[in-house]
């Protein structure tokens, strides 16, 4: 019986008019003539639901008995007895009474559409179970009565029954909804324009999300795989802070309501900001990857333009941020980083998620290099600006007391002080205010800025000579560190690479696709220089520019053999060419590899046809010699008879030999045959009603003496079988033959019997039998490899006498014999009789 | 007379043995299997095992194996297998000689009779061997040509010299590699399979009359080599 069909009517709040839309369709499917009864309503009093009943029939409801009162459930029984075409449901959602034979109404309703009767049901969108908790706390009210997602999803049709906040507000205050008293309360209550939007909202949402669904269904209905062009790629920024993994949850769950892609990008700044905090870094790349993500690394100077810059690339709409953790001072000083992203980012929606309540994080130690740079220059500069005219108003009166040369040495200690916190600039700048101020106030006459000695201006010029050195050693000294800090960063880098490498089979796309990102390229392109191998591309685009970069990528596996790399996109530094450089010989190894992995595994494989093709000569040699090796004894033999008078009966018994094994060697060469026909499958079937008796007699005439140790028992008025009997009498050949051989001498039984539709007959022999696990193999052609069992030939039989068998649409299959021995059973459809007329 | 086991599981090939053997004055055993065959072997003490390597249970070389662990009675193999490994592997484990199946009667009888052969070397009578190319004199150490107008010296290199001692006293019977190595360098020298071949070239550019197409020193591929005098 179909399943009935279910129609929702879904509803943002209470009174827009659900029920009403529900008995509307309902007298509409009654005026097209549909057997419609109403299984419960909830007419709540008001009077326009009331004569949109109209004159549907209204089943009475069940009473159900609960702590003393007397609860009215549907009366699902009653429905079923009465078996309508279509019932309408009030309240999808709603808890029967303890003691129903359900829990909930919608299982209620589930036994109806499986009975095959329609149901037209409505819910209101605050009993969604997903929706339960936000709703809860737009509205303040707990919904207690829910019903599953899935559950609303399976129906057959939705249908949103809408009402602006506004018109619903209107209808309550006339009355409509609830009883006069009840309406202040309820307009200023649940009722408020702020909460009816929010459900609105919702509720078209998750109608929206039902359309994204079947849309799904549409495309996949029709073939069409490739990835939906409008698909949302949400890009979260990994910082491994701690609390970071709030917003990448949240990015994900941003990603999974529109079915996007989830991207973790983490930005190595070139000043080695963000290389702290390594193992939640780690934790964080884990959690993007088990959200289904992927995560990128991307190298930049400043973290938010490299963020923005990439997501850009990467083509997102959504970019997801967590707050600064920053002070208040350090955010008028440097700025928020989230502003710099939302600055820097055009066109790009901006997320920025507020942290939890964390505790607060330590504080880094280590302050920023340059931020260290730029305090100590600050600090040199006060020391130059004050302390200059301090250590004047000390040394002035003292200047009698003193030699210049003194003097000289105060200054120029206090000047290389100046250079050694501040670098050259300053030192320079401050060497100058030293010597006009020495000049001024030291070197005679005082107070001009005339020299009286020569030895007074080398002085001098000794004096700010020595400063600039100090200062240009300072600096030196921390762009050396700077570099360093670089050269941190391209080695985390490198050692994610390599890590890629060890931890991927084929690293290929993954380690050109990094380098990609790792760069903020365009495109990346690696390409054979002949055409045999396999290159990769990071895109399918038709190539729109010259590469901005080559580089040549030599392999060891082929040697002469090159790849070059082409790069796209921006122009690359000489850093960047030199980081590059070392990716490029990870990238050789990750080539070297994938084809050596290549060759191995199609080593591997043709060694296994190898293998299995030296097991099927050898088989079928084996099996083809052995007859041929008795003939050919007893043939030569005769020959040779030079020095024997041989006696009649030897002869005779000779040829008896050669004639036997020329029959074995025929039938041989027949399975053969026969198995390569079947396994082409140009096998000719000819089936009519056959006689199964008849065909065991004919096989045991051709068996000869081994025939007495058969014993045959068929009931009598055995009905025929439909079947090919040429067929038929090679299967049972083989499987008789077969049972001859390995049971021993002891006797081979052929039983005959109707089980059902089909005729089975079974051949049991008390041999070693087969055990449960190789029978399949039995049954596989050539499967008896090797002359171990001589006996048992290439084991062709078995699987002949299978082929044969369902070739004759009939089964073929083996079984133990109680108490040691194989029993293999045929199983041929009974002939009908009118069939075979 | 000479008691001859044949160790077959296929009852047509025991048959045609027996008969054949029989009727040529041998008392020929049967057995089927492997167990069996040792059994026999232990209790009626054949002069020659005839063995199938395929057989249902124990396999062949398990069989030479275990007869080996007692007794010195030549074995000769009787198998489809012609692949080298199979060969060498059931000498190595102890056989005489190895017959591909399907053989020519005449040709099996052959290596029966060889195998029963006492070796020529432990009878001072046997000091010369003459065939139709070629005459050895083993106590003097001299090798003659023989040629139309008469007999023509030959000079052996010693190890020449040893490889054809050892040869020419098992007249028909295999002779493997393995053997013909212990029996010329000693039992711990492991040379290059090609040393062999290329000493049997010089041997044979010397005695034969056509080195390329050899009659009496004839190699059995795969096994080792076998002189026949009667050629």
């Amino acid at each position: 019986m179909p399943r009935g069909a279910l129609r929702i009517y879904l509803g943002a709040a209470p009174g827009v008019g659900k029920t009403y839309a529900m008995l509307g369709e309902g007298q509409r499917r009654m005026e097209r003539g549909a057997d419609v009864v109403v299984g419960v309503v909830e007419t709540h009093g008001r009077e326009h639901t009331l004569a949109q009943l109209g004159d549907l029939a209204v089943l009475p409801r069940i009473g159900v008995e609960y702590r003393g009162t007397t609860l009215h459930e549907m009366d699902v029984e009653a429905i079923l007895r009465r078996r309508p075409d279509v019932v309408l449901v009030d309240e999808y959602a709603h808890t029967n009474a303890p003691g129903s034979r359900n829990e909930k109404r919608w299982q209620d309703v589930e036994l109806l559409l499986g009975a095959g009767i329609d149901v037209i049901s409505t819910v209101n969108v605050q009993h969604f179970e997903s929706l339960n908790d936000v709703i809860s706390e737009i509205t303040g009210t707990v919904q207690r009565e829910t019903v599953p997602d899935a559950v609303v999803r399976r129906a057959d049709q939705i249908e949103l029954v809408d009402m602006t906040p506004e018109a619903l507000r209107r209808r309550m205050a006339h009355g409509n909804i609830y009883p006069a008293e009840r309406v202040d309360a309820a307009l200023n209550n649940y009722f408020r324009p702020g909460n009816l939007g929010a459900l609105r909202e919702l509720a078209l949402l998750w109608v929206a999300d039902r359309v994204e669904e079947s849309l799904t269904t549409y495309l996949a209905a029709h073939g069409i795989s490739k990835t939906w062009e409008t698909r949302e790629r949400i890009v979260v920024g990994i910082t491994g802070r701690r609390g970071g993994d709030v917003s990448i949850r949240r990015a994900a769950r941003m990603a999974g309501r529109v079915g996007g892609d989830l991207v973790g990008v983490h930005v190595f700044s070139e000043d080695g900001l963000s290389t702290d905090g390594d193992e939640e870094l780690a934790v964080q790349r884990l959690l993007v990857e088990q959200l289904g993500g992927r995560v990128h690394d991307v190298v930049a100077t400043s973290p938010a333009k490299g963020l923005v810059s990439f997501a850009q690339a990467e083509k997102a709409t959504q970019l997801v941020l967590g707050a600064s953790r920053r002070g208040r001072v350090q955010e008028v000083l440097h700025g928020s980083f989230a502003g710099r992203v939302i600055r820097a980012a055009h066109g790009l929606d901006v997320h920025v998620i507020a942290d939890q309540d964390l505790p607060a994080e330590p504080r880094r130690q280590p302050a920023r290099p340059d931020a260290r740079v730029r305090r100590r220059r600050l600090v040199a500069w006060g020391v130059t600006v004050l302390g200059l005219p301090v250590l004047v108003a000390i040394t002035v009166p003292f200047r009698a007391a003193l030699t210049l040369s003194t003097d000289l040495l105060v200054y120029l200690a206090m000047v290389l002080a100046i250079a050694a916190i501040g670098g050259r600039v300053v030192a320079v700048i401050a060497a100058v205010l030293a010597s006009l101020l020495l000049n001024w106030f030291f070197v005679l006459p005082y107070h001009t800025f005339t020299i009286a000695q020569p030895e007074n201006v080398v002085s001098l010029l000794v004096f700010v000579g020595l400063a600039i050195a100090v200062g240009s050693l300072v600096d030196i000294a921390a762009r050396r560190a700077h570099e360093s800090q670089r050269a941190r960063v391209e080695a985390t880098a490198l050692a994610r690479s390599a890590a890629t490498l060890a931890a991927d089979p084929d690293a290929l796309p993954g380690l050109v696709e990094q380098i990609r990102t790792t760069f903020a390229l365009d495109r990346v392109r690696l390409v054979p220089d002949d055409g045999a191998r396999r290159g990769y591309d990071t895109s399918d685009a038709q190539l729109a520019s010259p590469p901005v970069g080559t580089l040549r990528v030599g392999v060891a596996v082929a040697p002469g053999a090159a790849y070059e790399l082409e790069l796209y996109g921006r122009p690359l530094s000489n850093d960047d060419l030199r980081v590059l450089r070392a990716l490029v010989d990870q990238l050789a190894v990750a080539i070297d590899r994938s084809q050596l992995g290549r060759e191995a595994a199609e080593a591997e494989a043709l060694a296994q046809i190898d293998a299995a093709r030296t097991a099927l000569l050898r088989a079928v040699s084996h099996d083809l010699r052995t007859p041929l090796a008795s003939i050919k004894a007893m043939v030569s033999g005769l020959l040779e008879s030079d020095e024997v008078q041989w006696r009649p009966e030897q002869v005779h018994d000779a040829l008896v030999t050669v004639d036997e094994e020329t029959d074995r060697l025929n039938r041989l060469v027949g399975d053969l045959l026969d198995a390569s026909r079947l396994q082409i499958g140009a096998l000719a079937v000819n089936c009519q009603s056959i006689d199964v008796a008849e065909s065991i007699g004919v096989i045991l005439a051709g068996i000869g003496s081994a025939a007495d140790r058969v014993e045959v028992e068929v009931p009598s008025g055995l009905p025929p079988a439909w079947g090919d009997s040429a067929l038929l009498e090679r299967s049972l050949d083989n499987i008789v033959t077969n049972a001859l051989r390995h049971g021993g001498s002891s006797r081979v039984r052929i039983t005959v019997g109707v089980v059902g539709h089909e005729i089975h007959v079974c051949v049991i022999d008390r041999g070693p039998g087969i055990p449960e696990h190789l029978r399949a193999r039995v049954m596989a052609p050539f499967q008896q490899f090797g002359d171990g069992r001589a006996a048992g030939g290439v084991g062709l039989g078995m699987s002949i006498a299978q082929g044969f068998v369902q070739a004759m649409h009939g089964r073929l299959e083996l079984d133990d014999t109680p108490g040691g021995g194989l029993t293999v059973v045929i199983a041929l459809p009974v002939a009908d009789l009118a069939d075979a007329a | 007379m000479t008691r001859i086991l044949v160790v077959d599981d296929e009852p047509q090939i025991r048959r045609a043995l027996s008969l054949h053997l029989g009727a040529r004055g041998y008392e020929v055993f049967e057995a089927d299997t492997g167990e069996r065959a040792i059994q026999v072997a232990a209790t009626e003490h054949p002069d020659v095992v005839l063995l199938d390597l395929g057989l249902p249970g124990m396999d062949g070389a398990l069989v030479i194996q275990a007869l080996r662990g007692w007794t010195e009675m030549p074995i000769i193999v009787l198998s489809v297998r012609d692949d080298e490994r199979s060969k060498v592997q059931a000498l190595d484990a102890g056989a005489d000689d190895y017959v591909t199946k399907p053989f020519g009667m005449a040709e099996l009888l052959a290596r029966v009779r060889a195998v029963l052969r006492r070796p020529s070397g432990t009878q001072e009578s046997k000091a010369d061997v003459n065939t139709s190319s070629f005459r050895l004199d083993l106590a003097a150490h001299r090798a003659f040509v023989v040629d139309g107008e008469g007999d023509g010296e030959v000079r052996l290199t010693p190890t020449e010299w040893a490889m054809v001692e050892y040869l020419v006293r098992y007249p028909g019977r295999l002779v493997t590699y393995r053997q013909l190595i212990t029996a010329v360098w000693g039992p711990t020298y492991d040379p290059d399979p090609n040393l062999l071949r290329v000493h049997m070239a010089h041997i044979r550019r010397k005695l034969e009359v056509d080195g390329a197409r050899p009659k009496h020193f004839i190699t059995d591929s795969g096994m080792g080599y076998r002189f026949d005098d009667e050629a």
